[in-house]
């Protein structure tokens, strides 16, 4: 029985030891965040748009359809890097896109628009970060897939790159269920 | 010799103090009202700067640190309370983003763990000194 309690504290130190080893090798970023967002609303929020003299309402111009929301600007370069496989979503499967172009000099977003194309529906300005902080955005770029009844269900930090595009239309189809 | 000693011991000091006391702060962000900026700098040193995530934003110079500090100032010259303001963070950050993490049933384990394994390693040697006592009278 004493032996039993004295011995116990190195099986516990070995069972700790089994749990960081783990953590240590499955593969985790953990620098990337989960959204607490999940499964939530999309925020309340108005904002101007940037090609159009208008404002967009939210969650009013959700619904309907599935839809993503980008961060993006362009003092991003990975930004640039993901536009390609946007407009890809945009054209090959037609999905609504809303941009939301963070901290950026407007006049320069229009022409990297028009120089590059453009995949949104509608693009919002947010010059001082409060819709990025509202969607708890923390590095751009981060992309939102909104289901049909305006609940968020995913979010992407980082790019859409060639090596995750595959990955990224599923969770939209997913979502498109 | 102890002059030179007195003199690096000094500036050993200071330096550390005004290391201390260096923040990222700008001055353009300060609230007029002192009563309501040393409650702002009390909120941002115990809200997680993501970008940089084992600072505070108090001391971080990232553009969001940056941003966070500018809205918590806004928030409190709205009159919203510090936990209304903390709640605001967590609603969209999470948890992850107070420094200080909460004690609800989740991080239950976290915070009494440390207690379970003092309580442990106390009976551990009152067992053993016991066990050696015992010994020593068999002699």
């Amino acid at each position: 029985m004493k032996k039993n309690i004295l011995i116990s504290p190195i099986i516990l130190f070995f069972l700790i030891l089994i749990i960081f080893f783990y953590l240590l090798i499955i593969d985790r970023n953990p620098s990337e965040l989960p959204s607490v967002l999940i499964n939530k609303k999309v925020p309340t929020f108005e904002a101007k748009l940037l090609l159009e003299n208008n404002t967009f309402i939210s969650p009013g111009e959700f619904g309907n359809e599935t839809t993503l929301v980008n961060f993006f600007a362009t003092w991003c370069k990975p930004c640039r890097d993901e536009h390609p496989y946007l407009k890809k979503l945009s054209n090959e499967r037609g999905l609504k896109i809303i941009g939301i172009n963070y901290k950026d000099d407007s006049n320069r977003a229009i022409k990297w628009l028009k120089k590059l194309g453009n995949p949104y529906s509608s693009v919002l300005v947010d010059p001082n970060a409060y819709l990025g902080i509202d969607w708890g955005v923390y590095g751009l770029p981060e992309t939102f897939i909104v289901n049909s009844n305006g609940v968020i269900k995913y979010r992407l930090v980082g790019p859409i790159t060639k090596k995750n595009y595959g990955a990224f239309v599923l969770k939209v189809k997913e979502v498109e269920k | 010799m102890q002059r030179i000693l007195l003199a690096i011991v000094i500036c050993l000091i200071t330096s550390q103090i005004i290391a201390i006391n260096c923040y990222s702060v700008e001055p353009d962000e300060f609230l007029q009202n002192p009563k309501n900026e040393l409650r702002a700098r009390n909120i941002s040193k115990n809200v997680r700067c993501l970008v940089c995530q084992n600072q505070s934003i108090d001391e971080s110079s990232a553009p969001l640190a940056k941003d966070l500090r500018i809205l918590i100032r806004r928030k409190i010259e709205q009159g919203n309370s510090d936990k209304e303001i903390y709640n605001f963070l967590t609603e969209r950050y999470g948890d992850f983003i107070l420094l200080n993490p909460l004690f609800k049933i989740s991080t239950l384990l976290l915070w009494i763990l440390p207690f379970v394994f003092l309580g442990i390693g106390i009976f551990v040697i009152f067992l053993h000194n016991n066990k050696s006592k015992k010994l020593d009278y068999n002699k």
